[in-house]
């Protein structure tokens, strides 16, 4: 199988195997192999639900640092509209920006301007996918529909997202001014670990290129210092609407589309997804699909609690009248649609790729589960009996390896 | 031709939590077996409109899915009430549904005709405060 990159990995030296991250993952991609826990990296959605759970600190994000913009002759940022929720309701996104720049981009680029452009691609793209159309905004939903609702495939919508698009007209701008597409450094502020996964996805394409990902947690202490509330009344050059992009609702509601849900935690977007793939929300037009709780302000790499973000989100929006009225864009429109064919080879669950040969697996699983005793103790090092079964099906665990067949003199093995 | 695998479901009258389990359960196996996306969200959308009927219509009852090289055989049995008038039962839009079903956003009428418009055959047999049963058939090529 293809190696994947992934931003969740995991430091085996910090690892003392306990089974936290095992029974937390939402789609069982980790197992306790030999006293350390392993990430199956063809199931890993780069969530990050077991960095929150590890108490040791054995997984991490990867992630780019501020050292690394300096090998650009010309260093952008774009940070996440989520930055500007961090602090507080009285220090203004320009005040921020500049914070910024004094960090040492030349240019902060006003990502709202993108999703404002997204949004009226968004509006087309209704129309294009089966309905319900589906976010894809997160990065981390994708990856979840690929690996787990290859059926719902069809229903994502294939709008280019707000990151993707800054970065193009960036590299078109700078190249316009004659740098070299080398010279150009793209980094986006990032609230949490799926988006420094999918930017190496998308780095392969150089018209979009982002050359890294920095957490917004870790330029936070550094941005402090340059910060101070409300010097003055600042005017901000931000978008209204692009704004509430930050927050679970608040892409449905700058769009206007009204016959539309917005979900947001991993588990419920697991249930809304079967719901979809049962074909019971086919009335809908739109679901906006966040991993995390409250859309991207509950984002990992973030220091504001995500309920206390979105209230500073909106009294900010409260003082902004202003909005990018994107009415032509025809000059770029043909490159906002991603041409990325969404790979349904991603789809891991398939036993085997022969039929005959997964009937027989599924026969051992069957068998297999009726010998364990159903409390998902997770001594194995699965996550529960049933994906214990799965794995010995599929030859990656052995029975010695459940205690309780062991102890019990393994009854029912024959 | 004997089947390959089969799997049986146990369906409670009522229990609108649980209710979508079969269905979960029968996409998982279906994915396992690498059936093709398209046609296992047809079977989904099948078997969860069975297992709803029986929810919510019946006393209670059970799914049994007969996998088969080239196709799988969904058998939705119910112990009562019945279907008086089939031919009615099958008009989109009609329903006996509860009030709480439909508010629920169950019981639009359009479970039977979902089912039949979802699978390749399907057949139907019901005798008034016996039982139902829907047999459905949906190829994998």
């Amino acid at each position: 199988m293809k190696q994947l990159f992934h931003s969740v990995s995991l430091i085996s030296e910090k690892c003392i195997g306990c089974t936290k991250c095992l029974m937390n993952c939402p789609v069982e991609a980790i197992r306790v192999k030999n006293g350390k826990a392993v990430i199956y990296n063809e199931k890993c959605i780069d969530c990050g639900e077991c960095i929150k759970v590890c108490p040791y600190g054995a997984h991490i994000s990867i992630k780019n640092s501020m050292d690394d913009i300096q090998r650009y002759k010309k260093k952008i940022a774009i940070p996440s509209v989520t930055l500007y929720s961090q602090f507080g309701k009285n220090v203004e996104p320009d005040v921020i920006n500049e914070g910024l720049l004094k960090l040492g981009f030349d240019e902060v680029f006003d990502i709202t301007f993108s999703c404002d452009i997204a949004s009226e691609t968004l509006k087309k793209d209704l129309e294009r996918v089966e309905k319900p159309a589906i976010s894809t905004l997160c990065p981390t939903v994708v990856r979840l529909v690929e690996t787990e609702y290859p059926s719902l495939v069809g229903h994502l919508v294939k709008m280019l997202t707000p990151i993707e698009i800054s970065a193009l007209i960036i590299r078109e701008k700078y190249q316009g001014m004659g740098y070299k597409n080398e010279d150009i450094g793209i980094f986006f502020l990032t609230p949490c670990p799926s988006w420094v996964t999918k930017i190496s996805e998308i780095s392969k394409n150089e018209n979009i290129r982002i050359n890294g990902a920095i957490p917004i947690s870790d330029i936070y202490p550094k941005l402090l210092k340059h910060i101070k509330a409300k010097e003055e009344d600042k005017i901000n050059h931000i978008s209204r609407t692009g704004l509430m992009w930050a927050y679970s609702g608040g892409q449905c509601r700058a769009i206007g589309i009204e016959n539309s849900i917005a979900v947001d935690g991993i588990k419920n977007v697991i249930k809304v997804l079967s719901d979809v793939e049962n074909g019971r929300l086919d009335d809908i037009d739109y679901i906006e699909v966040m991993a995390c709780s409250n859309g991207c302000v509950g984002g990992l790499l973030l220091v504001e609690n995500p309920y206390n973000a979105e209230r500073i989100t909106r009294h900010i929006n409260s003082k902004i009248d202003f909005t990018y009225q994107i009415h032509d864009f025809s000059d770029i429109e043909s490159k906002l649609v991603s041409d990325e064919e969404i790979d349904e080879q991603k789809d891991n669950q398939k036993f085997s790729t022969n039929f005959e040969n997964a009937v027989k697996m599924i026969k051992i699983m069957n068998k297999v589960i009726n010998m364990l005793p159903g409390t998902d103790c997770g001594l194995c090092g699965s996550p529960s009996c049933k994906a214990f079964a799965e794995d010995v099906a599929k030859g990656l665990a052995s029975l010695k390896d459940c205690k309780f067949l062991n102890e019990g003199g393994l009854k029912g093995e024959g | 031709m004997e089947e390959l695998l089969s799997v049986k479901y146990d369906i409670v009258s009522g229990d609108f939590i649980r209710g979508g389990e079969a269905s979960s359960n029968l996409k998982k196996l279906l994915n396992q077996l690498g059936i093709r996306s398209d046609i296992v969200k047809r079977i989904c959308v099948a078997c969860y409109e069975a297992e709803m009927n029986i929810v919510i219509h019946s006393v209670g009852g059970y799914i049994e899915a007969k996998i088969y090289n080239d196709k799988i055989e969904i058998t939705a049995y119910d112990y009562g009430p019945g279907i008086p008038n089939i031919e009615l039962a099958m008009q989109e839009g009609y329903s006996t549904a509860s009030d709480v079903a439909r508010e629920m956003g169950f019981g639009g009428g359009m479970g039977l005709p979902n089912i039949k418009r979802s699978s390749d055959e399907f057949y139907i047999k019901s005798e008034v405060g016996k039982f139902t049963e829907i047999k459905i058939i949906i190829y994998f090529n």
